[in-house]
């Protein structure tokens, strides 16, 4: 009965069912997001909820049109791009090394932990008026904040991945006559790639967000100047299209990030 | 003078999170000579991988003296290379990465370098899995990954760690064939940690036995076994006897030690 059913199912939709069979995993998610909308657009077209408090996808889309045409999108899309690039590039250039170094060279471990530690710990957008007092309202106190959102977590998991290098592959090292830095080039940093990677992944996520708050709280330009005012504004739709920008624009970029991941999982043994 | 020479070795150790040092092995005198294939067995905890690691040049030992040809050992150096259990090879690398490794840290010379690492690759029957990572291959396979990286860097002695200790039974004994067919193409001086007994009297010209507390040189035991040993001879009346011979040791071993215990 069940096989006579799909057949039948197949035989109607000729192209569709193969498409669906072998993008099982996609198919679910689209009509994940599918049955979401369309609940949504309901609950509103029928006043179960009040769209001027809610948005609705409809007019999201008419937002979305607007948004692109007169409202400069790309300009406050550039200088948030901006702030978060150099922030997290600077994250990085620091990160990276100053966790491999650590994580080889206990002093200098011992001497940068605890005020790192204190740092880790605290709010960073706590320190945002500090910030802003030194820095200005400008880009220079944002890329400051994205930098400290995100230096911390690539830092803490490269000196994480450093600690946990296998020994036994350092001895078979030694024994080969490795020198420190052999060790540290053909052992140590190749063994905590998947760490520094997901240090990053991490930090994408510290970053955007950091960018995003920075603006709200205050600034003349960028994504959340745009989402503040038009939240302020009452202007919901429009406040969604940007929020929703920043929500694709992070994906794209953890995508990208998890593409890296998995080609380093064609050796990194399932832990 | 043999090749090897080994004059009243001790090593310490340190305990973990303590200024406390004991004694891993004890008083041992050892001498081997050029191309021979000795065997070391004992239970856990005899020191018979410390001594090894000794030799390596891998741990310092606090008293008495280790040369190999006549070089007092104090450091690795290329005339030994080491064999390990399976998780030393690098998880990133290929078959003909890892075996290129050994050769990298060798400072090997440039133009000839990936030639050798493929005739070694070849040599170990990993002939079509050179682009394969460790975690694609069997126990077996990675085991001669490790006897090629091992054998690439052309030393005179080889030290082998346990290096069958992770494999099953049977992949165990093609292994052991494997290895003495690769060993009697240039007869370098082997020398091979085990825990299994038949395993030590398959391989060895010689069997070492150790026991403990501290790590010492019980016995050692001359096997007059002949070349190409075949596992026809793990059948014979002579590997029988041996292998009687080499329980009771390590079984008196076992038992001084239950006194030291029945006392305490």
């Amino acid at each position: 009965m069940a096989s006579a059913a799909r057949t039948a199912a197949r035989s109607a939709w000729p192209s569709l069912a193969p498409f669906l069979e072998r993008h099982y995993t996609t198919a679910v998610s689209i009509l994940s997001v599918l049955v979401f909308l369309v609940l949504w657009e309901t609950a509103a077209d029928q006043r179960w909820m009040n769209p001027r408090l809610t948005g609705q996808p409809t007019l999201i889309w008419q937002a979305v049109l607007e948004v692109f045409r007169n409202d400069r999108f790309f300009y406050h899309a550039w200088i948030s791009f901006a702030e978060f690039g150099i922030g997290f590039v600077l994250a990085l250039i620091v990160g990276v090394p100053l966790g491999l170094i650590m994580g080889t060279h206990k002093t200098t471990r011992l001497f940068l932990e605890p005020p790192l530690m204190a740092l880790y710990t605290a709010p960073r957008l706590a320190l945002l008026p500090i910030l802003i007092v030194w820095l200005g309202i400008g880009i220079a106190s944002k890329i400051a904040v994205v930098f400290l959102g995100a230096v911390f977590p690539i830092l803490v998991n490269t000196l994480a991945g450093v600690r946990n290098a296998d020994n036994r592959l350092v001895q078979a090292a030694r024994a080969f006559g490795a020198t420190q830095l052999d060790i540290f080039v053909k052992i140590l940093v190749p063994g905590s790639l998947p760490a520094i990677l997901m240090g990053v992944r991490l930090g994408i996520g510290r970053g955007v967000l950091s960018v995003i708050v920075g603006e709200m709280f205050v600034s003349q330009a960028g994504i959340g100047y745009q989402i503040m005012s038009y939240g302020q504004g009452m202007q919901i739709n429009k406040m969604l299209v940007y929020a929703l920008s920043i929500s694709l624009f992070s994906y794209g970029l953890i995508l990208s990030v998890q593409w890296l991941e998995s080609r380093i999982r064609d050796w990194k043994p399932v832990s | 003078m043999a090749q090897i020479e080994i004059r009243d070795v001790s090593v310490d150790y340190k305990r973990p999170n303590s200024e406390e040092t004991f004694t891993a092995v004890d008083g041992i005198n050892l001498s081997i000579e050029k191309g021979s294939f000795v065997t070391i067995v004992g239970s856990s905890g005899c020191g018979k991988s410390t001594l090894l690691l000794a030799l390596a040049g891998l741990i310092p030992y606090a008293k008495g003296a280790i040369t190999v040809d006549g070089k007092t050992v104090t450091a690795p150096g290329p005339d030994r290379a080491m064999v390990f259990q399976d998780a030393s090879l690098l998880p990133w690398r290929s078959v003909h990465g890892n075996v290129r490794f050994g050769l990298e840290l060798r400072r090997w010379r440039r133009d000839d370098l990936d030639q050798r690492v493929t005739r070694f690759v070849h040599m170990v029957g990993l002939g079509s899995f050179a682009d394969y990572h460790p975690h694609q291959l069997s126990g077996g396979m990675r085991q001669r990954v490790n006897i090629a990286r091992a054998l690439a860097v052309d030393p005179d002695v080889l030290l082998m760690d346990e290096p069958f200790g992770a494999l099953d039974a049977q992949t165990r004994e093609v292994m052991g064939d494997e290895l003495l067919r690769i060993w009697e193409r240039d007869k370098k001086t082997a020398i091979f940690v085990t825990h299994a007994i038949d395993e030590a009297i398959f391989l060895g010209d010689r069997v070492v036995v150790m026991g403990k507390n501290p790590g010492h040189i019980r016995e050692i035991v001359e096997i007059d076994l002949p070349r190409p040993r075949t596992s026809a001879m793990l059948d014979s009346p002579a590997f029988i006897a041996y292998r009687q011979k080499l329980r009771d040791y390590i079984a008196a071993d076992m038992a001084s030690l239950q006194m030291v215990k029945d006392v305490a």
